[in-house]
Protein backbone atom coordinates (compact mmCIF):
# COMPACT_ATOMS: atom_id res chain seq x y z
CA UNK A 1 0.00 0.00 0.00
CA UNK A 2 1.39 3.20 -0.81
CA UNK A 3 1.75 6.16 1.42
CA UNK A 4 -1.21 8.88 -0.21
CA UNK A 5 -2.88 5.77 0.13
CA UNK A 6 -2.43 5.07 3.62
CA UNK A 7 -2.71 9.01 4.15
CA UNK A 8 -6.16 9.13 2.88
CA UNK A 9 -6.89 5.55 4.51
CA UNK A 10 -5.85 7.80 8.04
CA UNK A 11 -7.70 10.97 6.82
CA UNK A 12 -11.15 8.34 6.09
CA UNK A 13 -10.73 7.16 9.34
CA UNK A 14 -10.60 10.03 11.33
CA UNK A 15 -13.54 11.13 9.76
CA UNK A 16 -15.49 8.28 10.18
CA UNK A 17 -14.41 8.13 13.38
CA UNK A 18 -15.53 11.55 14.38
CA UNK A 19 -18.75 11.24 12.81
CA UNK A 20 -19.36 7.73 14.92
CA UNK A 21 -18.65 9.58 17.91
CA UNK A 22 -21.02 12.14 16.91
CA UNK A 23 -23.71 9.65 17.14
CA UNK A 24 -22.69 8.19 20.22
CA UNK A 25 -21.34 4.99 18.15
CA UNK A 26 -18.19 2.82 19.05
CA UNK A 27 -15.76 3.29 16.88
CA UNK A 28 -12.17 2.45 17.65
CA UNK A 29 -8.60 2.33 15.10
CA UNK A 30 -8.02 -1.08 16.45
CA UNK A 31 -11.40 -1.88 15.08
CA UNK A 32 -10.77 -1.29 11.27
CA UNK A 33 -11.03 -3.70 9.09
CA UNK A 34 -8.71 -1.38 6.09
CA UNK A 35 -9.85 -3.90 3.50
CA UNK A 36 -13.42 -2.97 4.26
CA UNK A 37 -12.48 0.65 4.12
CA UNK A 38 -11.05 0.17 0.69
CA UNK A 39 -13.96 -1.07 -0.72
CA UNK A 40 -16.07 1.56 1.25
CA UNK A 41 -14.07 4.34 -0.90
CA UNK A 42 -14.74 2.47 -4.19
CA UNK A 43 -18.40 1.86 -3.63
CA UNK A 44 -18.99 5.13 -2.00
CA UNK A 45 -22.27 5.47 -3.19
CA UNK A 46 -23.65 8.99 -5.27
CA UNK A 47 -23.63 12.11 -3.26
CA UNK A 48 -26.88 13.37 -3.43
CA UNK A 49 -28.07 17.28 -5.16
CA UNK A 50 -28.70 18.99 -1.54
CA UNK A 51 -25.37 17.42 0.19
CA UNK A 52 -23.02 18.26 -3.11
CA UNK A 53 -24.73 21.78 -2.41
CA UNK A 54 -23.70 21.97 1.28
CA UNK A 55 -20.24 20.87 0.13
CA UNK A 56 -19.50 23.77 -2.23
CA UNK A 57 -20.73 26.32 0.05
CA UNK A 58 -18.45 24.92 2.50
CA UNK A 59 -15.52 24.57 -0.35
CA UNK A 60 -16.20 28.32 -1.57
CA UNK A 61 -16.28 29.68 2.13
CA UNK A 62 -12.42 28.24 2.06
CA UNK A 63 -12.02 30.03 -0.87
CA UNK A 64 -13.60 33.17 -0.40
CA UNK A 65 -11.62 33.62 3.18
CA UNK A 66 -8.10 33.43 1.04
CA UNK A 67 -9.79 36.38 -0.89
CA UNK A 68 -12.82 38.64 -0.71
CA UNK A 69 -15.26 39.44 -3.75
CA UNK A 70 -14.73 42.71 -5.14
CA UNK A 71 -16.58 45.29 -3.94
CA UNK A 72 -18.58 46.83 -6.90
CA UNK A 73 -21.94 45.02 -6.84
CA UNK A 74 -23.10 46.28 -10.35
CA UNK A 75 -20.03 44.03 -11.71
CA UNK A 76 -21.07 41.27 -10.01
CA UNK A 77 -24.28 41.42 -10.69
CA UNK A 78 -23.26 41.60 -14.64
CA UNK A 79 -21.03 38.46 -14.04
CA UNK A 80 -24.33 36.75 -12.58
CA UNK A 81 -26.35 37.53 -14.96
CA UNK A 82 -23.92 36.38 -17.73
CA UNK A 83 -22.56 33.50 -15.91
CA UNK A 84 -26.55 32.28 -15.49
CA UNK A 85 -27.17 32.53 -18.60
CA UNK A 86 -24.01 30.30 -19.80
CA UNK A 87 -25.34 27.54 -16.95
CA UNK A 88 -29.11 27.60 -17.69
CA UNK A 89 -27.22 26.47 -21.59
CA UNK A 90 -26.20 23.27 -19.16
CA UNK A 91 -27.97 20.47 -18.15
CA UNK A 92 -27.54 21.42 -14.61
CA UNK A 93 -29.79 24.85 -15.07
CA UNK A 94 -31.71 24.55 -11.76
CA UNK A 95 -28.69 25.04 -9.51
CA UNK A 96 -28.05 27.79 -7.17
CA UNK A 97 -25.70 28.95 -9.49
CA UNK A 98 -24.05 32.09 -8.01
CA UNK A 99 -20.79 33.78 -9.85
CA UNK A 100 -18.26 35.72 -8.04
CA UNK A 101 -15.43 38.82 -9.26
CA UNK A 102 -12.80 38.17 -6.69
CA UNK A 103 -11.06 40.93 -5.68
CA UNK A 104 -7.69 39.81 -7.08
CA UNK A 105 -5.20 40.85 -9.55
CA UNK A 106 -3.46 36.90 -10.24
CA UNK A 107 -5.34 35.54 -13.42
CA UNK A 108 -7.57 33.10 -12.43
CA UNK A 109 -10.90 30.95 -12.27
CA UNK A 110 -12.26 28.80 -10.06
CA UNK A 111 -15.19 26.83 -9.26
CA UNK A 112 -17.10 24.59 -6.62
CA UNK A 113 -19.46 21.63 -6.31
CA UNK A 114 -23.18 22.81 -6.30
CA UNK A 115 -22.79 25.90 -9.10
CA UNK A 116 -20.45 28.55 -7.37
CA UNK A 117 -18.08 30.34 -9.97
CA UNK A 118 -14.97 32.86 -9.13
CA UNK A 119 -13.43 34.39 -11.43
CA UNK A 120 -10.23 36.71 -10.45
CA UNK A 121 -10.18 40.53 -11.47
CA UNK A 122 -6.66 39.76 -13.11
CA UNK A 123 -8.79 37.20 -15.32
CA UNK A 124 -11.35 39.87 -16.48
CA UNK A 125 -9.01 42.85 -17.20
CA UNK A 126 -7.18 40.07 -19.72
CA UNK A 127 -10.64 39.75 -21.40
CA UNK A 128 -11.50 41.35 -24.61
CA UNK A 129 -15.61 40.74 -25.00
CA UNK A 130 -18.06 39.21 -23.06
CA UNK A 131 -17.90 36.12 -25.28
CA UNK A 132 -14.37 35.09 -23.70
CA UNK A 133 -16.26 35.85 -20.29
CA UNK A 134 -18.56 33.12 -21.24
CA UNK A 135 -15.95 30.62 -22.33
CA UNK A 136 -14.31 31.13 -19.26
CA UNK A 137 -17.42 30.65 -16.86
CA UNK A 138 -18.59 27.90 -19.47
CA UNK A 139 -15.55 26.29 -18.52
CA UNK A 140 -15.85 26.33 -14.93
CA UNK A 141 -19.67 25.20 -15.12
CA UNK A 142 -18.36 23.05 -16.94
CA UNK A 143 -15.94 21.51 -13.78
CA UNK A 144 -19.63 21.84 -12.17
CA UNK A 145 -22.11 19.78 -14.22
CA UNK A 146 -19.30 16.96 -14.96
CA UNK A 147 -19.00 17.04 -10.65
CA UNK A 148 -15.02 17.28 -11.01
CA UNK A 149 -14.45 18.77 -7.94
CA UNK A 150 -17.03 16.77 -6.38
CA UNK A 151 -15.20 13.17 -7.55
CA UNK A 152 -11.89 14.78 -6.77
CA UNK A 153 -12.60 15.51 -3.31
CA UNK A 154 -14.50 11.84 -2.98
CA UNK A 155 -11.80 10.27 -4.09
CA UNK A 156 -9.63 11.88 -1.32
CA UNK A 157 -12.17 9.44 0.96
CA UNK A 158 -13.22 12.38 3.60
CA UNK A 159 -16.56 12.84 2.46
CA UNK A 160 -17.18 9.53 3.54
CA UNK A 161 -18.35 11.46 6.55
CA UNK A 162 -21.23 12.39 4.50
CA UNK A 163 -22.85 8.90 4.07
CA UNK A 164 -21.83 8.35 7.86
CA UNK A 165 -24.00 10.85 9.08
CA UNK A 166 -23.46 14.56 8.60
CA UNK A 167 -27.00 14.95 8.83
CA UNK A 168 -27.17 18.93 8.00
CA UNK A 169 -25.07 18.55 4.96
CA UNK A 170 -28.15 16.61 3.56
CA UNK A 171 -30.58 19.42 3.83
CA UNK A 172 -28.62 21.38 1.79
CA UNK A 173 -27.96 23.75 4.87
CA UNK A 174 -25.11 25.07 6.30
CA UNK A 175 -23.01 23.17 8.24
CA UNK A 176 -20.21 24.19 10.84
CA UNK A 177 -18.53 20.88 11.06
CA UNK A 178 -18.55 20.21 7.36
CA UNK A 179 -17.12 23.48 6.32
CA UNK A 180 -14.04 23.24 8.89
CA UNK A 181 -13.90 19.68 7.50
CA UNK A 182 -13.84 20.75 3.96
CA UNK A 183 -11.40 23.28 4.78
CA UNK A 184 -8.31 21.55 4.52
CA UNK A 185 -8.99 19.22 1.46
CA UNK A 186 -10.30 22.23 -0.45
CA UNK A 187 -6.80 24.08 -0.07
CA UNK A 188 -4.91 20.88 -0.65
CA UNK A 189 -7.42 20.75 -3.91
CA UNK A 190 -7.27 23.94 -5.28
CA UNK A 191 -3.33 24.40 -4.37
CA UNK A 192 -2.39 20.85 -6.48
CA UNK A 193 -5.64 21.43 -9.25
CA UNK A 194 -7.95 18.31 -11.19
CA UNK A 195 -6.74 15.90 -13.81
CA UNK A 196 -5.48 17.45 -17.14
CA UNK A 197 -8.22 15.46 -18.72
CA UNK A 198 -10.93 17.10 -16.50
CA UNK A 199 -9.13 20.21 -17.19
CA UNK A 200 -9.58 19.35 -21.19
CA UNK A 201 -13.00 18.09 -20.63
CA UNK A 202 -13.83 21.10 -19.14
CA UNK A 203 -12.28 23.70 -22.07
CA UNK A 204 -14.77 21.47 -24.56
CA UNK A 205 -17.56 21.60 -22.62
CA UNK A 206 -17.19 25.97 -21.93
CA UNK A 207 -17.22 25.96 -25.93
CA UNK A 208 -20.20 24.17 -26.60
CA UNK A 209 -22.32 26.13 -23.13
CA UNK A 210 -20.88 30.03 -24.88
CA UNK A 211 -22.44 28.75 -28.21
CA UNK A 212 -25.60 27.16 -27.14
CA UNK A 213 -25.86 30.77 -25.00
CA UNK A 214 -25.61 32.16 -28.56
CA UNK A 215 -22.10 33.84 -28.44
CA UNK A 216 -19.28 33.72 -30.37
CA UNK A 217 -18.06 30.17 -29.36
CA UNK A 218 -14.15 31.27 -29.59
CA UNK A 219 -14.26 33.14 -26.66
CA UNK A 220 -12.18 30.32 -24.57
CA UNK A 221 -10.25 29.77 -27.02
CA UNK A 222 -9.28 33.29 -27.33
CA UNK A 223 -8.77 33.90 -23.69
CA UNK A 224 -6.13 30.53 -23.89
CA UNK A 225 -4.54 31.97 -26.54
CA UNK A 226 -4.30 35.10 -24.69
CA UNK A 227 -2.77 33.25 -21.80
CA UNK A 228 -0.50 31.08 -23.76
CA UNK A 229 0.84 34.17 -24.88
CA UNK A 230 2.21 35.68 -21.21
CA UNK A 231 5.20 34.88 -19.92
CA UNK A 232 5.08 31.87 -18.03
CA UNK A 233 7.36 33.00 -15.32
CA UNK A 234 4.69 35.56 -15.00
CA UNK A 235 3.86 35.98 -10.96
CA UNK A 236 -0.21 36.89 -12.10
CA UNK A 237 -0.31 32.77 -13.49
CA UNK A 238 1.80 30.99 -11.03
CA UNK A 239 -1.22 29.38 -9.93
CA UNK A 240 -3.29 28.83 -12.88
CA UNK A 241 -0.45 27.25 -14.40
CA UNK A 242 0.75 25.27 -11.51
CA UNK A 243 -3.37 23.77 -11.65
CA UNK A 244 -4.27 23.39 -15.35
CA UNK A 245 -2.08 22.15 -18.61
CA UNK A 246 -0.14 24.17 -20.55
CA UNK A 247 -2.52 26.93 -22.32
CA UNK A 248 -0.61 25.73 -25.43
CA UNK A 249 -1.37 22.09 -24.75
CA UNK A 250 -4.96 22.80 -24.00
CA UNK A 251 -5.68 24.84 -27.27
CA UNK A 252 -4.12 21.65 -29.00
CA UNK A 253 -6.85 19.32 -27.34
CA UNK A 254 -9.40 22.22 -27.86
CA UNK A 255 -9.13 22.64 -31.62
CA UNK A 256 -8.54 18.78 -32.27
CA UNK A 257 -11.89 18.54 -30.92
CA UNK A 258 -13.78 21.29 -32.09
CA UNK A 259 -12.65 20.46 -35.90
CA UNK A 260 -14.38 22.45 -38.06
CA UNK A 261 -17.98 22.40 -35.86
CA UNK A 262 -17.49 25.81 -35.06
CA UNK A 263 -16.54 27.19 -38.34
CA UNK A 264 -19.64 28.96 -39.13
CA UNK A 265 -20.47 31.26 -36.14
CA UNK A 266 -18.58 34.62 -38.02
CA UNK A 267 -21.42 36.49 -37.31
CA UNK A 268 -22.37 35.27 -33.48
CA UNK A 269 -22.26 38.41 -31.05
CA UNK A 270 -18.71 38.85 -29.12
CA UNK A 271 -20.51 41.82 -27.18
CA UNK A 272 -17.09 43.96 -26.98
CA UNK A 273 -18.95 47.26 -25.94
CA UNK A 274 -21.20 46.08 -23.34
CA UNK A 275 -18.33 44.12 -21.43
CA UNK A 276 -15.83 47.06 -21.68
CA UNK A 277 -18.87 49.13 -20.69
CA UNK A 278 -19.44 46.88 -17.54
CA UNK A 279 -15.80 46.21 -16.51
CA UNK A 280 -14.58 49.69 -16.99
CA UNK A 281 -14.48 50.55 -13.35
CA UNK A 282 -11.79 47.53 -12.57
CA UNK A 283 -9.44 48.50 -15.47
CA UNK A 284 -8.37 51.56 -14.39
CA UNK B 1 16.19 52.25 -14.33
CA UNK B 2 13.72 53.34 -11.77
CA UNK B 3 10.12 54.29 -12.34
CA UNK B 4 7.66 56.14 -10.14
CA UNK B 5 4.20 54.83 -8.57
CA UNK B 6 2.35 56.86 -10.56
CA UNK B 7 4.45 56.68 -13.78
CA UNK B 8 3.41 52.68 -12.67
CA UNK B 9 -0.21 52.93 -12.70
CA UNK B 10 -0.44 54.97 -16.05
CA UNK B 11 2.05 52.19 -17.62
CA UNK B 12 -0.86 49.63 -16.11
CA UNK B 13 -3.45 51.71 -17.38
CA UNK B 14 -2.01 51.58 -20.43
CA UNK B 15 -1.66 48.00 -20.37
CA UNK B 16 -5.45 46.87 -19.43
CA UNK B 17 -7.27 49.72 -21.96
CA UNK B 18 -8.07 47.57 -25.27
CA UNK B 19 -6.24 49.17 -27.88
CA UNK B 20 -6.30 46.04 -29.29
CA UNK B 21 -4.58 47.07 -32.51
CA UNK B 22 -1.13 46.91 -30.77
CA UNK B 23 -1.75 43.14 -30.38
CA UNK B 24 1.05 41.23 -32.80
CA UNK B 25 0.95 37.71 -32.75
CA UNK B 26 3.20 35.14 -35.22
CA UNK B 27 2.06 32.46 -37.69
CA UNK B 28 2.61 29.20 -35.74
CA UNK B 29 3.03 27.20 -38.97
CA UNK B 30 2.64 28.41 -42.28
CA UNK B 31 -1.35 29.45 -43.50
CA UNK B 32 -2.62 31.40 -46.11
CA UNK B 33 -4.17 34.96 -45.84
CA UNK B 34 -7.54 34.68 -47.44
CA UNK B 35 -9.59 37.73 -48.76
CA UNK B 36 -12.28 36.81 -46.54
CA UNK B 37 -12.88 34.56 -43.14
CA UNK B 38 -13.95 31.31 -45.00
CA UNK B 39 -11.63 28.50 -45.67
CA UNK B 40 -13.13 28.61 -49.35
CA UNK B 41 -12.10 32.43 -49.81
CA UNK B 42 -9.96 33.35 -52.15
CA UNK B 43 -6.25 33.26 -51.00
CA UNK B 44 -4.47 36.51 -50.83
CA UNK B 45 -0.88 35.11 -50.13
CA UNK B 46 0.85 31.76 -48.09
CA UNK B 47 2.23 33.28 -44.81
CA UNK B 48 5.23 31.08 -43.58
CA UNK B 49 6.05 30.35 -39.97
CA UNK B 50 6.60 33.05 -37.79
CA UNK B 51 5.81 35.75 -39.84
CA UNK B 52 4.85 38.83 -37.76
CA UNK B 53 1.16 39.86 -38.24
CA UNK B 54 -1.05 42.72 -36.18
CA UNK B 55 -3.90 41.74 -35.14
CA UNK B 56 -7.26 43.93 -36.12
CA UNK B 57 -9.98 42.06 -35.14
CA UNK B 58 -11.07 38.57 -34.07
CA UNK B 59 -14.40 36.88 -35.71
CA UNK B 60 -15.61 33.20 -34.78
CA UNK B 61 -12.17 31.10 -35.74
CA UNK B 62 -10.63 34.09 -37.60
CA UNK B 63 -8.59 37.24 -37.05
CA UNK B 64 -8.49 39.74 -39.06
CA UNK B 65 -4.52 40.59 -39.69
CA UNK B 66 -2.26 42.86 -41.23
CA UNK B 67 0.75 40.77 -42.61
CA UNK B 68 3.32 41.59 -45.57
CA UNK B 69 1.65 44.69 -46.12
CA UNK B 70 -1.70 43.05 -46.67
CA UNK B 71 -4.79 42.71 -44.58
CA UNK B 72 -6.52 39.51 -44.68
CA UNK B 73 -8.05 37.16 -42.29
CA UNK B 74 -6.06 33.87 -41.22
CA UNK B 75 -7.17 30.77 -38.55
CA UNK B 76 -6.89 31.98 -34.85
CA UNK B 77 -5.49 28.97 -34.11
CA UNK B 78 -2.74 29.18 -37.04
CA UNK B 79 -1.35 32.35 -34.66
CA UNK B 80 0.44 32.63 -31.47
CA UNK B 81 0.61 35.51 -29.39
CA UNK B 82 3.82 37.35 -28.11
CA UNK B 83 7.28 37.84 -29.26
CA UNK B 84 9.23 36.06 -32.17
CA UNK B 85 11.82 34.04 -30.17
CA UNK B 86 7.91 32.15 -28.79
CA UNK B 87 9.11 33.05 -25.09
CA UNK B 88 5.94 34.98 -24.46
CA UNK B 89 4.91 38.93 -24.52
CA UNK B 90 7.37 41.45 -24.44
CA UNK B 91 7.00 44.44 -22.67
CA UNK B 92 5.26 47.29 -24.62
CA UNK B 93 2.40 45.43 -25.80
CA UNK B 94 -1.26 45.69 -24.13
CA UNK B 95 -0.06 42.74 -21.85
CA UNK B 96 2.72 44.23 -20.82
CA UNK B 97 1.22 44.33 -17.33
CA UNK B 98 2.59 40.30 -16.56
CA UNK B 99 5.97 41.17 -18.11
CA UNK B 100 5.82 43.64 -15.54
CA UNK B 101 4.88 41.48 -12.96
CA UNK B 102 7.80 39.28 -13.90
CA UNK B 103 9.82 38.60 -10.83
CA UNK B 104 12.98 38.40 -13.56
CA UNK B 105 15.64 40.52 -11.36
CA UNK B 106 16.29 42.21 -8.19
CA UNK B 107 15.46 46.04 -9.23
CA UNK B 108 13.86 47.90 -7.49
CA UNK B 109 10.74 48.02 -9.86
CA UNK B 110 10.50 44.50 -10.42
CA UNK B 111 10.02 44.20 -6.58
CA UNK B 112 7.26 47.00 -6.08
CA UNK B 113 4.80 45.36 -8.88
CA UNK B 114 5.71 41.52 -7.64
CA UNK B 115 4.53 42.70 -4.38
CA UNK B 116 1.76 45.04 -6.02
CA UNK B 117 0.63 41.24 -7.30
CA UNK B 118 -2.51 40.97 -4.84
CA UNK B 119 -4.65 37.91 -4.17
CA UNK B 120 -5.14 33.84 -4.29
CA UNK B 121 -1.57 32.99 -4.36
CA UNK B 122 -1.33 29.46 -3.40
CA UNK B 123 0.06 30.70 0.52
CA UNK B 124 -3.01 32.80 0.83
CA UNK B 125 -5.22 30.11 -0.22
CA UNK B 126 -3.30 27.62 2.31
CA UNK B 127 -4.00 30.72 4.93
CA UNK B 128 -7.59 30.97 4.38
CA UNK B 129 -10.28 30.78 7.16
CA UNK B 130 -13.36 29.81 5.90
CA UNK B 131 -15.79 33.24 5.73
CA UNK B 132 -19.58 32.53 5.75
CA UNK B 133 -19.99 36.30 5.12
CA UNK B 134 -18.28 36.41 1.44
CA UNK B 135 -20.20 33.50 0.94
CA UNK B 136 -23.77 35.11 1.81
CA UNK B 137 -22.11 38.30 -0.07
CA UNK B 138 -21.55 36.33 -3.03
CA UNK B 139 -24.96 34.86 -2.57
CA UNK B 140 -26.96 37.91 -2.50
CA UNK B 141 -26.01 38.88 -6.17
CA UNK B 142 -27.20 36.01 -7.98
CA UNK B 143 -29.09 36.68 -10.80
CA UNK B 144 -32.41 35.55 -11.18
CA UNK B 145 -33.59 33.01 -15.06
CA UNK B 146 -35.79 36.62 -16.24
CA UNK B 147 -32.38 38.74 -15.61
CA UNK B 148 -30.02 36.21 -17.53
CA UNK B 149 -32.57 36.08 -20.40
CA UNK B 150 -33.08 40.16 -20.31
CA UNK B 151 -29.02 40.38 -20.84
CA UNK B 152 -29.27 38.04 -23.48
CA UNK B 153 -32.25 39.44 -25.20
CA UNK B 154 -30.35 42.62 -25.05
CA UNK B 155 -26.70 41.20 -26.32
CA UNK B 156 -28.68 39.62 -29.42
CA UNK B 157 -27.93 36.80 -27.51
CA UNK B 158 -30.11 33.78 -29.50
CA UNK B 159 -29.46 30.19 -27.90
CA UNK B 160 -28.80 27.39 -30.42
CA UNK B 161 -29.01 23.79 -30.43
CA UNK B 162 -25.65 21.97 -29.79
CA UNK B 163 -24.16 18.94 -28.85
CA UNK B 164 -20.97 18.17 -26.64
CA UNK B 165 -18.06 16.84 -28.43
CA UNK B 166 -15.53 14.11 -27.54
CA UNK B 167 -11.67 15.08 -27.43
CA UNK B 168 -11.50 13.17 -30.76
CA UNK B 169 -14.13 15.84 -32.36
CA UNK B 170 -17.16 13.11 -32.51
CA UNK B 171 -20.53 14.24 -30.89
CA UNK B 172 -21.05 12.70 -27.04
CA UNK B 173 -24.23 10.44 -26.86
CA UNK B 174 -25.25 12.03 -24.25
CA UNK B 175 -24.57 14.15 -21.82
CA UNK B 176 -22.99 12.38 -18.54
Amino acid sequence: MNLRLMTRLVALVVLLGGCAGQNGEKFSLQNVDVGALVSNIKGLREVGEPEEISVGRGVAETLLGARPLQPDPELQRYVNAVGLWVARQSERPGLPWHFGVSDSDQVNAFATPGGNVIITLGMLRILRNEAELAGVIGHEVGHVVRKHHLNALRKEAFLGMLGQGVTAASQGRRSEKLVQALAGPTKELYARGLDKDDEFEADRVGVVLAARAGYDPWGLPSALQTLAGIKPDSTYLALLLKTHPAPSARLEKLAAAMTDHFDGYTDAPQQAQRFHRMTAGVRQ
Amino acid sequence: MKIGLGALIALLCCAVTPVLAAETGYTLRSTDLKLRPFLDAETLQALPVNTRVDILQRQGAWMRVNSLKQQGWVRMLSVRLGSADQGGQEDGGWLSVFALGKPRSSSPTTATVTTGVRGFSEEELKASTPSPAEFDKLASFAATPDQAAALAAAGALATRQVPYYADNGKPERSAK
